[in-house]
């Protein structure tokens, strides 16, 4: 027996080896270690992560790409072993683990099965991670070998010198399933003996030994990282005697490295028994070392090529598993497979199908197209894939749910006639070869969009049609990014928490790698305090976090369907929402072969359907919104004049310039303004040929006649992928499948250069001239991958559309739809101005009006009948900060409210809550005179408050029963002295409500009108409520009748002064995140009129390089991908007149960019811009930006003079570009990292539920810097 | 227990195999156990970070560790041999004597 010459071998395989995918343990990817494995001359690899199979199927096709076999398995925890998080066990009491092999199909049946139970288990018993017990690995036993490591019951009983129990535990285990003793030594103090204790243990009982790494690192660098994610994942510090002592050896060591490990563990056994009579001589420690080593080394082999896993075979790769055609309704079994060519029951279902939908189609294209997709569709054997998709289809919208289509699945007329697009291709020219070919394999993307306030009862008939066995969510995996990664390394590292928040929300949303060079590059980084050096060693680790995946979520849409067999082939854990969540991410769905299907929640269908609800609600009328001519003039001329917030993916800057240029006429416009609005037509610069064409500046011009049929629709200019197919096709005779493959090839990295070779010999050959050929494969690799395609553009249309159909012929319902799911861009407060705007009123928050949602409104009573022409919306509950929605079904279900007091007892609302809706004004309408005609703004020494809302100072408790009377000080009469503003529409809005309300409440006698509690009254009331100290509501009833109830005596009407306009306004920011009774604006009225501000309905005014000063609250500000690369920041401001669209370029960034994204209100100097010929948008190219409140401040100590002179002291010159490592594409596209990142801070979009007054020293103030 | 800076010389492994303490040459018999232990780079600012390799630049070498070695040796011969261990700091490129058991 050679074993002498088995140990010098250099073949040695990894069994046991975490990667990236167990949660904060692993620091490589599958694909890294597979790599480097092969780099190592391994030939096999085993994936064993940790409590989940999320890495298994990268695994296998990261080794299948590294030309290595796969071995699978899972290192579990034992059940009852966890000490848990937080718990306060000590160090000593480490969780029992083992390691499972998959040996064969069966074995990762059995390994699929167990982890899905120890998931479930940890889900019933509510503790800590998952678990197995050693009962369940039993049950699963088939095909599965347990490693029996040092993490083990009997690696602890060694460590801890208990052969006896040691023994006691391998022969409990043996009974059980098939084992093999780990043996691991990583060098730690105590490891190399326990290794040999193991290894002659098994020795003894007859069981194989083999040697493992236990890896969870490429390379020993890796360890602190490793170290972070331990404590992270145990949430203690390093160095806390919890953790486990690391010292860089749990690497994927390479052959030589194992076989040293082996020979050391060799020699530190105790020669005897087996190791001598093989050697026939008088043991010797080293010899006998020798032999064990070869041994272990050996048995290590053996295993290895047991659980060698063929992927095909054993893992279902490259199959499809698709669900049994008997739950589509199609008897009878399979009659052929996929890929025969001859059609199965499936194939005939899914033509009889068509054939009936086509059948009141008398058009021979229409015959032609079908047949050519069916016969695509028999060729890969998707039949029962369509059919499928449009029996889930049929059932959301059976349920009432708005299901719409997106993606490339609009481009096939099966789709179509199924029922599941809305659009016709033929119509609009869309192929079928982008969506589904038959040179690709691989299943179709067909992605649904639902209501998103519905997504998850989508889900659910899902889940009810096709069965728990058969479906699962697809997974996704969060990720370490700069914010995450700096959090938990500054905690690991112990700073203080307050310290590590303001570290980390100073980043934008960037990738962890790109810390440091963001730190160097970033203006609103440099200047701030986390560039100290101190915190170098932080940001350097924090940078190794990145990517790595920290928490698994459930995907925002992916829902797997398969056979019955789906649970036998990934495992499945419960989600947060109570979903079964599959192990299969996105893209390992595509690899395992089971249908993935994209269920989107889209807010705006929301939106739409609670639209129609009001609609039908407030007018009786039954708009059928996919039956709405799709011609409609006024629509167009809406969107045409730019007036597109709300609207569907038309509403940004960008967006509502882009539209005002293109003035779109048809649905086939809308289809080419989306796929214009894109990086790849941007950076291409398509936009501006189309434009001039379009508008009959150019004639189109065409490389050459043969593609002018593909290019005629957007004048010779390459718009969409179809129009590239087609290009392709004509020029080389490929066909349209292969085209698509040479479109996709030109996205990757050296696409271009591989298919150019191609490309020009075939069109050459064909007979085009070289000129042409040339040109042609200009624009081809120009397009490269970016671009847009058709389908997509044309499935978005048609919710753009009816989004913008809406908003111009029922605005109100609109508006109310749009405000109640928010699905656009702005905060709500932009939507809120632009129905002003339109003419619509918007009414406050109150208890007896308002909804769960917003409501459209008859403004006017007396006519409460005829609705259709009603021109007000309500503010609705759920706005309330703190409200549930349990508070708000019980505030619907009671009302309508008599008084506080009554509202109180019914309506079941938390104190908090309830002095909300107080300040927030909602009692208003019981308590008429509580608003009266809002008092002139005060010229006080601050018009602003400056500090939180106020809330009343409540009196020292007097349990003086009946007798009690409140002893704090009168309230103010009228409060400070003021001057007169104008009257506005929020005032005018405010008598009105007060005017109905009054009407409304009953009220009769004025003497008790006269006597109406403030707001803040209302306030001292509920506490008093609150503590119990009033009569019950029956008697309060009883002797005081409706709109008084018993509470006047106690807290008397006028005790406390009223809020103030500004008061009123910042009470509306803080509790619903936006002004209702005033714009914040009108604030600075005095200051705005002193520097000849410009209103945003006045810049169309304004001539090109005109430099102005704009003012206004920001509402947006975006860094999208431009054309030259730089970093543009976009924001746009709400002036109350409108909306001002502002550039900050690169140059003035250093001064800007802090103050920019640290201001809510800004004051903004640049430049009148307008783009382009034709119709165009006017826009503001920044030089310089002010905090507002800060100018104010400066107007209030040294008046105009010293605000004139703040703003000259800001230069108008340009500095400096900063420098960034742009990516530059071959087609000379630049792209900053830092496009699409956002700002520092928090979002905008729920930013400002604060006040507007900034504190004393914040940047914003112009004499600094 | 001891923490002496000590002379000593290594085979090509980096195994002990002669030391110099308290001028006296000691001979290593035998390695007793050897195990190794990561400083804690979080208590120390100036720590040189390792970094794993990336495109286009090599690994930094691991933040290095102390490596412990415990040592049957005895100071020539006939004398009784005792248990040492010895401890090398990779990166200051030191040896100290930790402890010594008779």
């Amino acid at each position: 027996m050679g074993h002498g010459r088995e140990v010098t071998a250099s073949q040695f395989t990894h069994l046991h080896v975490a990667s990236s995918y167990s949660l904060r343990y692993g620091t490589a990817t599958p694909a890294a270690i597979a790599a480097r494995a092969a780099e190592l001359g391994m030939s096999a690899l085993a994936l064993t992560d940790r409590d989940g199979l999320y890495g298994a199927f990268k695994h296998a096709e990261a080794c299948d790409s590294a030309g290595i076999k796969p071995l699978l398995g899972a290192d579990l925890a034992l059940a009852g072993t966890s000490p848990g998080p937080g718990s306060r066990k000590r160090s000593g009491q480490r969780e029992r683990r083992v390691t499972l092999l998959v040996t064969g199909r069966t074995g990762w049946a059995s390994l699929c099965r167990l982890v899905s139970a120890a998931h479930a288990a940890h889900i019933a018993s509510g503790d800590g991670d998952p678990a197995v017990t050693r009962e369940q690995i039993a049950a699963h036993a088939a095909g599965l070998v347990v490693l029996l490591g040092p993490d083990s019951d009997v690696g602890h009983a060694v460590a801890a010198r208990r052969p006896d129990l040691a023994r006691e535990a391998l022969r409990r285990w043996h009974a059980y399933c098939e084992i093999a003793v780990e043996i691991v030594d990583h060098l730690e103090p105590g490891s190399t003996f326990r290794a040999a204790r193991m290894t002659e243990l098994a020795d003894d009982e007859h069981v194989p030994a083999v040697l493992t790494n236990a890896v969870r690192y490429l390379d020993p660098a890796d360890s602190m990282a490793a170290q972070v994610l331990d404590a992270a994942r145990h949430l203690v510090p390093l160095g806390s005697p919890r953790l486990s002592p690391h010292n860089g050896l749990a690497y994927l060591a390479g052959p030589a490295g194992m076989i040293a490990t082996a020979r050391r563990v060799g020699a530190a056994t105790s020669a005897r028994g087996a190791a001598a009579a093989t050697f026939g001589t008088v043991a010797s420690a080293r010899g006998g070392g020798r032999d064990i080593a070869a041994r272990l080394l050996a048995a290590t082999a053996e295993l290895a090529r047991r659980c060698e896993l063929d992927p095909a075979r054993d893992l279902g790769i490259g199959s499809h598993h698709l669900p049994e055609a008997s739950l589509l309704g199609v008897a009878g079994p399979r009659t052929a497979g996929p890929g025969t060519g001859w059609p199965g029951r499936e194939q005939a279902a899914l033509r009889a199908r068509c054939e009936r939908a086509l059948a009141d189609r008398n058009c021979r294209c229409a015959r032609e197209r079908l047949d050519h997709e069916l016969d695509i569709i028999a060729r890969t054997g998707m039949a029962s894939y369509f059919l499928v998709v449009a029996d889930v289809a049929d059932r959301i919208r059976e349920r009432g749910i708005r299901c719409a289509i997106r993606g490339s699945g609009a481009g096939s007329f099966v789709n179509h006639l199924l029922g599941i697009s809305a659009i016709d291709p033929l119509e609009h020219g869309l192929l079928m070869e982008r969506f589904l070919s038959p040179v690709r394999a691989t299943l179709p993307d067909i992605d649904l969009d639902v209501e998103s306030a519905r997504r998850l009862e989508a889900y659910q008939v899902i889940f009810d049609a096709y069965g728990l066995e058969r479906t699962a969510c697809v997974s996704m995996m969060e990720t370490y990014r700069a914010r995450s990664a700096i959090r938990d390394v500054a905690a690991a590292m112990s700073l203080p928490p307050d310290e590590i928040g303001a570290i980390a929300k100073a980043f934008p949303h960037i990738r962890a790698k790109h810390i440091t060079t963001a730190l160097a590059e970033l203006p609103e980084l440099k200047d701030s305090r986390v560039t100290a050096p101190q915190l170098d060693l932080l940001f350097r680790i924090a940078e190794q976090l990145d990517g790595l995946p920290r928490h698994v979520a459930m995907h925002p849409c992916g829902i797997l369907l398969s056979n019955r067999t789906l649970l036998d082939r990934t495992a499945a854990q419960r989600s947060a929402e109570g979903f079964p969540l599959s192990h299969l991410d996105k893209d390992d769905a595509e690899i395992a072969g089971v249908i993935k299907l994209d269920v989107l929640g889209v807010r705006m269908q929301s939106a739409m359907a609670l639209t129609l609800t009001e609609i039908k609600r407030t007018t009786g009328e039954n708009v059928d919104l996919d039956a709405v001519p799709r011609d409609d003039k006024p629509t167009y001329a809406m969107i045409g004049e730019s007036r597109t917030l709300g609207c569907f993916q038309i509403e940004s800057p960008g967006q509502r310039e882009l539209v005002k240029k293109l003035a779109p006429r048809d649905v086939a416009d809308l289809i080419v303004d989306i796929s214009l609005f894109r990086p790849g037509p941007v950076n291409s610069d398509m936009v501006t040929p189309f434009l001039r064409a379009r508008h009959g500046l150019d004639a189109p011009r065409y490389p050459h006649e043969a593609l002018r049929e593909a290019l005629r629709e957007t004048g010779g200019v390459v718009v969409f992928h179809e129009q590239v197919l087609r290009v392709i096709d004509a020029m080389t005779g490929c066909g349209l499948p292969d085209a698509d493959l040479v479109r996709r090839a030109l996205s990757a990295p050296d696409g271009p250069e591989r298919t150019a070779v191609w490309f020009r010999a075939q069109a050459l050959a064909r007979g085009y001239d070289p000129v042409t050929v040339e040109r042609v494969w200009e624009v081809v690799a120009a397009f490269g991958g970016f671009g847009f395609c058709k389908a997509h553009a044309a499935a978005f249309a048609i919710p753009v559309y009816q989004s913008a159909w809406l908003k111009r012929h029922y605005p109100a319902a609109f508006y109310a739809g749009v405000l109640t799911h928010d699905p656009g861009m702005y905060p709500k407060r932009v939507i809120i101005q632009d129905a002003r705007l339109a003419g619509i009123e918007v009414l406050p928050a109150d208890v007896n009006f308002s909804a769960g949602e917003w409501r459209v409104e008859n403004p006017d009573l007396s006519s409460r009948t005829d609705l259709h022409d009603s021109q007000a919306i309500r503010v609705s509950l759920r706005e309330v900060k703190g409200i549930s929605d349990a508070e708000v079904a019980r505030i619907v279900a009671g009302q309508p409210y008599t008084s506080l007091r009554d509202f109180w007892d019914r309506a079941g609302v938390s104190r908090p809550v309830t002095e909300n809706l107080v300040l927030a004004g909602a009692f208003d309408s019981l308590y008429p005179d509580s608003a009266p005609a809002p008092p002139p703004l005060p010229t006080g020494p601050s018009p602003c408050p400056t500090g939180p809302v106020p809330h009343p100072t409540e009196p020292a408790p007097r349990p003086t029963g009946h007798a009690f009377r409140p002893t704090w000080p009168a309230p103010h009469p009228t409060g400070p002295a003021s001057h007169p503003v104008e009257a506005d529409i929020y005032e005018i809005s405010v008598a009105r409500e007060r005017r109905r309300a009054a009407g409304e409440a009953g009220v009769t006698g004025k003497n008790r009108r006269q006597a109406q509690p403030t707001r803040r009254d209302l306030l001292a009331r509920v506490g008093m409520l609150d503590r119990g100290k009033t009569r019950s509501a029956a008697l309060a009833l009883d002797i005081f009748g409706a709109a008084d109830d018993g509470m006047a005596d106690l807290v008397p009407a006028g005790q406390l002064r009223d809020l103030d306009p500004a008061e009123r306004v910042a009470a509306e920011l803080d509790i619903l995140g936006f002004d209702v009774s005033r714009h914040v604006l009108d604030f600075y009225t005095g200051l705005l009129a002193g520097l000849d501000v410009v209103r945003s309905d006045r810049l169309d005014g304004c001539r090109v390089g005109d430099t102005v000063l704009v003012a206004g609250v920001k509402v947006a500000t975006q860094t999208p991908a431009v054309r030259s690369g730089q970093r543009v920041i976009f924001a746009t401001l709400d002036d109350a007149a409108g909306l001002v669209d502002l550039a900050f370029f690169e140059s003035v960034q250093d001064r800007c960019a802090a103050r920019l994204f640290g201001s809510w209100l800004l004051l903004v100097r640049g430049k009148i811009r307008r783009a382009g010929e034709g119709p165009t948008a006017t826009s503001v190219n920044a030089t310089a930006c002010w905090d507002l409140s800060a100018l104010e401040d400066i107007r209030l100590t040294g008046g105009m003079a010293a605000v004139r002179e703040a703003l000259a002291r800001e230069p108008s010159v340009p500095n400096t570009p900063i420098r960034t490592g742009k990516h530059i594409f071959s087609n000379g596209f630049a792209l900053s990292p830092y496009a699409e990142t956002g700002g520092p801070g928090g979002s905008l979009k729920d930013a400002p539920r604060t006040l507007w007054h900034v504190s004393p020293g914040s940047s914003g103030n112009p004499g600094a810097g | 227990m001891y923490g002496e800076p000590v002379e000593v010389q290594t085979n090509a492994d980096g195994r002990p195999v002669r030391f110099a303490w308290r001028g006296r040459l000691y001979a290593v018999h035998a390695v007793i156990e050897h195990w190794v232990v990561n400083r804690e780079w979080w208590r120390d600012p100036d720590a040189v970070l390792p970094r794993p390799a990336g495109p286009g630049r090599p690994p930094v070498p691991g933040q290095p560790e102390m490596l412990h070695w415990r040592v049957e040796a005895a100071a020539g011969q006939g004398m009784p041999p005792g248990s040492y261990e010895l401890r090398r700091d990779v990166s200051a490129g030191t040896w100290t004597l930790r402890r010594v058991a008779d």
